[in-house]
């Protein structure tokens, strides 16, 4: 008789153990409350919480031992078109994450044996005529069922223990209007908030909420002339191919019923309306709902409040931005929202404005936005043909759709800016609805450097309510993906070109790196089980605002792989 | 959505009107303001193409400064491509890169794409 070696053994029985946590999970409901109550073990919503922190309060990783940081397990989710985008989700012990075309993953989160795996069947011939597509960026979990989005216009609810389908609602027409979903979607009070791409498509952008247990739909708002009021906002029934959309998922405010949205951009992208945009151009007037924060009632969708970050939007730095980072702060209910435009905007809990500040050093599409009353100054509106000084930021925007982190222990915000510019020569175009609906952009352009040099990124630690800095680490190129930060007094950051950092969230101090093999345009996470904290980060390039690099800043990126991308998770030696 | 295929006097406006969207009766909108009514028009079956107003509502969003340089997609001016390797590009796309356009021009629309991407020059504006 062989012997089973100890090591092998008492591998053996780890693996055991891990699995029995992770299935003695299922017993226990994610439900509205547990996610309201959080708990450090999980991160149970894109954002981490309704709170929206991206933030761990676990502590074991922490500045003294993070040198000691080593890969736990690797999940390799296949055809990684356009790398990996998603932040998994993890709730008693078990990690739930996608990857491109919507493939769907219930991982046991110690040992990364795989518990159940969902791969839909998609419309293959709808999804090659996509431009942003098959990227998925995660689900969300709820009343025993894992809800994803797909790129041919269906909200799938997976049960939580099997993985088999518990209903398929088709919710748009994407053979017609070419969008679909990639983004996460929300679970509150029983209903699946997601929303459609839009922006530059001809559309209204539509937002759903679907009924969690049957997957019919209970409501739908369109973020393009949602009301009666709206309408009025578009000239000359510009509505009807107004773009909009809700392409990230924002968060819920229990305390008010409220679900907190951010909503995309109108189309064209660029107008060539001039200074007179309320009556001239493609859409004359303000375009509601578009680049806009809205509150709506989870039950009904109906609107309860909004503010219009930027009115007329003609430079693309739309509001789909789905971070609502929920503050208490000196008897205040706050909530920040990055604008795609590097403005950061401070709210109180009816989206009345307290503050606004930037992140970007190289802003001028408007001269200042006004912090009391959020009116944009010294706004640049185009008219067709050549725009002499390039705009600022670049269409990747001063921030990423990605998200940054708060840490209620340092009372810090830490977000990425982006340092990038565009020329650009404005010309009229006609939104094409026929026969699929295709981009309308509105100008043709290129990515520039900014005045003050070579493009860069920066990770800044900032007061999240007053944009004091307290100090920033420089990139030369800038990050795309999520930051996180922990109760280790740590922030994490998966950089582009392909290594995770750590730093010392009170400092900025490096204290760790580690080379991931592919960059980062993903979620980053932490979790524990069995009493074990882990980092999970995806890691696999490729998409909208990354296509670019090869070109622009060659080295690295002109071998990256742009159909590739791992689940990486980090855990102490 | 709209209900019918429009067209501009300005010829550089996109007229977009396959061979087979015009059969099937499928549909164009113009949201670019007061005159868009007055024009409203049923395109005439084999308009030309116009790829240039195509490139800044669409194709430009991934060929830089209107096909003149890299970006998400490769610079398309003084391509060594052959012409039927766009031809087939545009038509079928590359997964995860180049959208399919088969389904939106029919061949003779594709081989008015070439032409234009093979007389592109240098922006002198």
């Amino acid at each position: 008789m062989k012997r089973v070696p100890r090591n092998i053994a008492r591998s053996v029985a780890l693996a055991i153990g891990a699995t029995l946590a992770a299935s003695q999970a299922f017993a226990q409901p994610v439900d509205t409350a547990r996610i309201q109550a959080g708990d450090a073990n999980d991160w149970l919503t894109y954002h981490g919480s309704y709170r929206s922190y991206h933030y761990s309060p676990l502590d074991q990783i922490n500045t003294n031992n993070v040198s000691n940081l080593n890969v736990a397990w690797i999940h390799i989710p296949g055809r990684s078109t356009r790398g990996l985008q998603s932040t998994p989700v993890v709730a008693d012990g078990v990690l739930y994450y996608t990857g491109s075309y919507s493939r769907t993953f219930a991982l046991n989160g110690a040992t990364g044996e795989v518990i159940w795996s969902y791969i839909p069947e998609l419309d293959e011939a709808l999804i090659s005529r996509q431009t942003h597509s098959p990227y998925n960026r995660g689900v969300a979990i709820g009343d025993g069922k894992v809800y994803v989005g797909t790129m041919d216009g269906r909200l799938i609810a997976l049960d939580m223990k099997t993985g088999k389908p518990a209903w398929d609602t088709k919710l748009i027409d994407s053979q017609k209007l070419t969008v679909g979903f990639t983004g996460a979607p929300l679970f509150a009070k029983g209903i699946v908030v997601i929303g459609a791409q839009g922006g530059e498509w001809p559309g209204r952008g539509p937002i759903f909420g679907v009924d969690a247990a049957t997957g019919a739909k209970k409501w739908e708002f369109d973020t393009v002339a949602g009301t009666d009021d709206a309408m009025k906002t578009w000239g000359n029934d510009s509505w009807r191919t107004g773009g909009g959309g809700g392409w990230m998922p924002g968060t819920y405010d229990v305390d008010t019923n409220t679900i907190w949205w951010g909503t995309a951009n109108p189309a064209p992208l660029y107008d060539w309306s001039g200074a007179d945009y309320k009556t001239q151009g493609a859409r004359p007037g303000d375009n509601l709902y578009t680049s806009s924060v809205i509150g709506l009632d989870v039950d009904t969708g109906k609107l309860k409040f909004y503010h219009q970050e930027l009115p007329h939007d003609t430079w693309d730095f739309d509001s789909a931005v789905g971070e609502f980072v929920m503050l208490d702060r000196d008897g205040q209910k706050l909530v920040v929202h990055p604008n795609k435009s590097g403005y950061i905007f401070v709210y109180d809990r009816s989206a009345g404005l307290k503050n606004v500040w930037r992140i970007t050093e190289n802003s001028n599409f408007v001269k200042d936005i006004d912090p009391k009353t959020g009116e944009l100054i010294g706004r640049r509106d185009f008219s067709a043909g050549k725009v002499a000084e390039p705009l600022c930021p670049h269409i990747s925007g001063g921030v990423s759709w990605n998200a940054g982190s708060y840490d209620p222990k340092t009372g810090l915000y830490y977000k990425l800016g982006q340092e990038w510019c565009m020329t650009l020569t404005v010309a009229k175009t006609t939104p094409i609805t026929a026969p699929q609906v295709q981009l309308n952009i509105g100008a043709d352009f290129k990515i520039a450097p900014p005045p003050s040099g070579e493009i860069y990124g920066h990770l800044d630690a900032r007061d999240p309510v007053t944009g004091a800095k307290k100090w920033e680490v420089r990139f030369p190129e800038p990050p795309l993906a999520s930051v996180l930060s922990t109760g280790g007094n740590l922030v994490f950051v998966p950089d582009s070109r392909g290594t995770i950092h750590a730093y010392n969230a009170e400092t900025g101090a490096e204290l760790w790196n580690h080379s991931d093999g592919t960059g980062h345009q993903g979620g980053i996470v932490s979790y524990a089980v069995n009493g074990k904290q882990y980092i999970a980060v995806t890691a696999g390039f490729g998409g909208m605002a990354s296509d670019d690099y090869a070109p622009t800043f060659g080295g690295v990126y002109k071998s990256m792989p742009r159909d590739d991308g791992a689940l990486i998770v980090y855990s102490l030696k | 959505m709209c209900a019918r295929i429009l067209m501009r006097r300005n010829p550089r406006i996109l007229a977009f009107p396959t061979a087979s969207s015009i059969l099937i009766g499928l549909v164009l909108c113009v949201s670019s303001g007061r005159e868009a009514a007055a024009q409203q028009a049923p395109a005439p079956e084999g308009a030309e193409l116009d790829v240039k107003a195509l490139f800044t509502t669409t194709c430009g969003w991934c060929h830089s400064d209107g096909g003149r340089a890299a970006g998400k997609g490769p610079q398309l001016m003084n391509s060594a491509r052959t012409d039927d390797f766009m031809k087939n590009r545009i038509k079928n796309g590359k997964e995860g890169a180049m959208p399919a356009f088969g389904g939106t021009f029919d061949d003779s629309q594709i081989d008015t794409i070439v032409k234009y991407i093979r007389s592109l020059k240098p922006d002198q504006g």
